[in-house]
């Protein structure tokens, strides 16, 4: 393989002062280990400081510099040069933001407005029920956690509802239907009915028609899609789980 | 004055939390559970509360179980005064490991996914420096989940924020302090998506930024750790504590930063540098690999500028190899499978067959915003400041004077939250009236400079410079002629960052005049520990002088660094709480200044 490669990333750039939208093509000299995140920051030092493009941890723990790259939905900060020329047989990148939500600036989209379907199912115990003592955890088996533990190692990053053609309508999306099976779930939780009403109500598991798209781009390799067919095979509405 | 910078709205709250991590909503999730009519607001720079840094912890949380029948609080405070090289604060390491498993309980109850052990509660890991019976034996006092301990702990504090209708403001920095009469009452706000400035009035006020670990060119945090909460804190004239002590990890891996665990040296890992030269029989004949951190640190570092290190042509930094390749495939399967997935992904490259490159990480600031036992804040000489609190890794108490004990951090997140939590609501209970004041700022001055600059610099070059100074001279290894070397160049970056022009002017999501701003906190905060790293002449925890490469008892004392402009830096010292040792009770020999020898 090639010590270093001539990228070309024509980057989607959106100017909010005159929202003007147009594409702009970065030509740089990458080494093959650099992470598109690299590359986004070689841009800013090198040649444009102006480009805007969102990112924390760097490392695929916190799902914030999700970006479309030739259609794919994916973390930045994961994909390497010399996997992306391989991958997608090609030096020439599209890169565009997630369309979950409005774009702010350039690659910057407004993640507040995409968590809305997040807050939605209510990403918490809505009602605990009351732990063994004052001075105790609750005891869940490890098998019981089984069930739903993949489910929580989601980061939101919105991969899965990008590529999730339901989710652009008036589905809440794949990894809200995660955050709130997980309540379905948990022992700790009281409040199933309030629970399977969102699970199930209008914006729930019946808008998913099990494309599977989610399970395919998801970061974190959780099978997205699997969790929500149990939901819509009605799995969680058993009388057991309540 | 840049005429478009305006005050666009004035917004009144009880509480004010710049920082929504662990600490942050930790903090709000108590004083809205115990008083949810409490208004509150909490700002983030991130894009969302759960994409601060507190999510990417991943090993674990220290806390005695009172049901264990071997471990005992009284270990637990003395490994972690131990490790803190006598310099954490006694009241405060107490009431942390008191109160730790009552933290425990409230993070598991409300509905964190900790790892169970087959009789469904909760799992317990080791960590390097928690023992039992004052250092005999390992104990097994961190509960964790999975790999994502922080990740864990971040979504249930910031579940529990907002089931009781916190309000957040994410991508919105706290530029400024607002002061009366001594009394913090509020913040100048930065609207990074609309460009526009608020001024938020509060009864209470709580810093809780984060760390600062983008001082250095290699970090384990992420990249909204610049610093702010102490920069903000040292421009209206407060305080930093301890800025010196600053934690590396020996072995971080090249590009991300990530950390390749300390397991990679105890299951047989070597470390080589460029001639392949098993070189830790040079600094560590007996232990090699298996040092401590910090000497791990300094021979990885010594090797590098002794010119045996290798030059990453993709990163542009030079690195050793760790060399894992002849460990048995089961060991590569086994008992590192999640670090072995980490070069995969991020270096592309197969520890089995091939090296793997590492350097120094810079990787938890023990310092901070200067506060007593409570997280109040403190003045320099000691003494409360009204409505302004500081928590988190921003802040110091201190638990961790002079290195922090893996695990601890999480622990201090969630019980100091606590604890400013209920000293807040005694404050509002307090108060009298709602502050409808003007005050005086100053923020304008310094937006209008940074978008009316001129000149060819670019920021993006002037942070990769400081990062270099840094990394070499105030890294694991500083000397006197390092450090003053430092000083100085970071007063010729300073004026290079005021003569940039910047290339957008917008101030609707201009990354570019955020990066600007950043760079004054990172030069600020670079300032503050190259001044306190060239004032403390010893070696003590984290901070190494090579030319004083011994703890010195004319150093048992914090450093306080007030600074009245960037170039007029103020050090003074803070006396080291020794009420452990002092009360007399059974193992208080074992608080006082003893040897940290493993
Ligand atoms: C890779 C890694 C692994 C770790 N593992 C462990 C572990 O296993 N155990 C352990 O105990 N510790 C661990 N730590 C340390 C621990 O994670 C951190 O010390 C801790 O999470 C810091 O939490 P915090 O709440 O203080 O700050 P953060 O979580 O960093 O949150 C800071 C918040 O402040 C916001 N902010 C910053 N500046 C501003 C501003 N100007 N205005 C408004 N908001 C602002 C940020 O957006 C963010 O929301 C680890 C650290 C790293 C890097
Ligand atoms: S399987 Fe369902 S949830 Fe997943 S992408 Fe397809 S429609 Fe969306
Ligand atoms: S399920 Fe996967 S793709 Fe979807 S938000 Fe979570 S981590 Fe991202």
């Amino acid at each position: 393989m090639a010590s270093h490669y001539h990228i070309t990333l024509k980057i989607r750039r959106y100017d909010p002062e005159n929202r003007r939208s147009w594409i702009q093509n970065y030509h740089l000299e990458a080494g093959r280990i650099l992470r598109f995140v690299d590359l986004f920051r070689k841009i800013n030092n090198e040649q444009d400081p102006t480009f805007s493009w969102n990112s924390s941890c760097e490392h695929g723990q916190c799902g914030t510099c999700s970006v479309k790259i030739n259609g794919k939905p994916l973390l930045a900060c994961e994909l390497l040069v010399e996997n992306a020329v391989q991958y997608f047989n090609t030096p020439v990148f599209n890169v565009e933001p997630l369309e979950v939500a409005p774009v702010v600036r350039d690659l910057v989209f407004d993640l507040t407005k995409a968590y809305k379907r997040i807050d939605q199912v209510k990403p918490y115990v809505i009602s605990p029920a009351n732990p063994p003592s004052d001075q105790d955890e609750y005891s869940i088996s490890p098998n019981e956690m089984k069930q739903y533990i993949n489910a929580t190692r989601c980061i939101n990053c919105f991969c899965c509802s990008s590529a999730c053609i339901s989710s652009h309508r008036n589905f809440l999306g794949p990894n809200a239907m995660l955050a709130s099976m997980i309540r379905v779930l948990d022992p700790r939780e009281k409040e199933k009915a309030q629970r399977l009403k969102i699970l199930y109500g209008h914006r729930g598991v019946y808008r998913c028609h099990s494309s599977r798209a989610c399970s395919f781009v998801c970061p974190k390799e959780i099978d997205v899609a699997h969790f929500v067919a149990l939901a819509k095979a009605g799995r969680f509405n058993d009388p057991n789980n309540e | 004055m840049n005429n478009r910078l305006r005050i666009t709205a004035t917004l009144h709250c009880d509480l004010l939390i710049i920082g929504s991590g662990g600490a942050g909503l930790r903090c709000a999730a108590n004083v809205l559970d115990k008083r949810p009519e409490t208004r509150v607001i909490a700002l983030t720079k991130n894009a969302h509360p759960q994409k601060s840094h507190t999510s990417t912890a991943q090993g674990g949380l220290a806390a005695v179980d009172p049901g264990d029948p071997e471990d005992k609080t009284i270990y637990h405070m003395f490994d972690t005064w131990k490790g803190s090289d006598c310099t954490a604060d006694q009241d405060v390491i107490k009431k942390i490991c008191d109160s730790s498993w009552e933290q425990i309980l409230w993070l598991e109850n409300r509905g964190m996914h900790f790892s169970r052990n087959p009789k469904g509660k909760l799992s317990k890991r080791t960590f390097g420096g928690h023992t039992l019976n004052f250092g005999e034996t390992s104990a097994y006092r961190a509960v964790f989940e999975a790999d994502r301990t922080g990740k864990g702990m971040m979504d249930t504090c910031w579940g529990e924020s907002l089931k009781r209708n916190i309000s957040f403001l994410n991508q919105s920095i706290g530029t400024e302090l607002l002061f009366k009469a001594g009394r913090c009452v509020g913040c100048l706000v930065f609207k990074l998506k609309e460009g526009e400035f608020i001024r938020i009035f509060s009864g209470a006020t709580v810093l809780a930024t984060g760390g600062s670990g983008q001082v250095f060119k290699i970090t384990t945090n992420c990249r909204q750790n610049t610093g702010d909460g102490p920069a903000v804190a040292l421009q209206a004239g407060l305080p930093m504590m301890d800025p010196e002590a600053i934690q590396f990890h020996p072995t971080g891996m090249i590009g991300p930063g990530i950390l390749a665990s300390e397991t990679l040296r105890s299951v047989g890992g070597i470390l080589r540098n460029k001639d392949m030269e098993p070189f830790m029989a040079h600094y560590a004949p007996r232990m090699k690999e298996l040092a401590p951190r910090d000497l791990v640190a300094r021979a990885i570092a010594s090797e590098i500028r002794k010119k045996r290190g290798i030059l990453s042509s993709d990163h542009k930094v030079e690195h050793v190899w760790i060399d894992l390749r002849h460990l048995p495939d089961a060991v590569h399967e086994q008992q590192i499978p999640e670090v072995s997935g980490f070069f995969k992904k991020f270096l592309n490259l197969d520890p089995k067959s091939e090296l793997c490159p590492v350097h120094p990480s810079s990787h938890y600031q023990m310092g901070g915003i200067s506060t007593n036992a409570f997280g109040e804040a403190q003045d320099h000489l000691q003494r409360r400041v009204p409505g302004l609190f500081a928590i988190g890794e921003c802040a110091a108490a201190s638990l961790h004077g002079f290195n922090r004990l893996g695990t601890n951090s999480l622990l201090e997140l969630i019980t100091m939250g606590k604890f400013v939590g209920n000293k807040v609501l005694a404050y509002l209970d307090h108060l009298s009236k709602e502050p409808t004041a003007t005050v005086d700022f100053i923020s304008f001055d310094r937006f209008s400079q940074y978008l009316e600059a001129r000149g060819k610099n670019k920021i993006g070059q002037i942070r990769i410079d400081m990062q270099e100074l840094m990394t070499e001279n105030v890294g694991v290894f500083r000397t006197e002629e390092g450090l003053s070397k430092t000083i100085d160049a970071l007063r010729e970056l300073k004026d290079r960052a005021d003569q940039t022009a910047l290339g957008c002017k917008s101030l609707r999501m201009n990354q570019e005049l955020l990066q600007r701003w950043e760079l004054d906190n990172l030069l600020t905060v670079s300032m503050a520990i190259s001044q306190a790293a060239l004032n403390r002449r010893e070696s003590r925890g984290a901070h190494f002088r090579d030319d004083f490469p011994e703890r010195d008892d004319a150093f048992n004392h914090h450093t306080i660094v007030i600074m009245g402009s960037f170039n007029k830096v103020e050090i003074k010292k803070r006396e080291i709480d020794m009420s452990i040792f002092k009360a007399k009770d059974q193992h208080f020999e074992k608080f006082d200044f003893i040897e940290r020898a493993y």
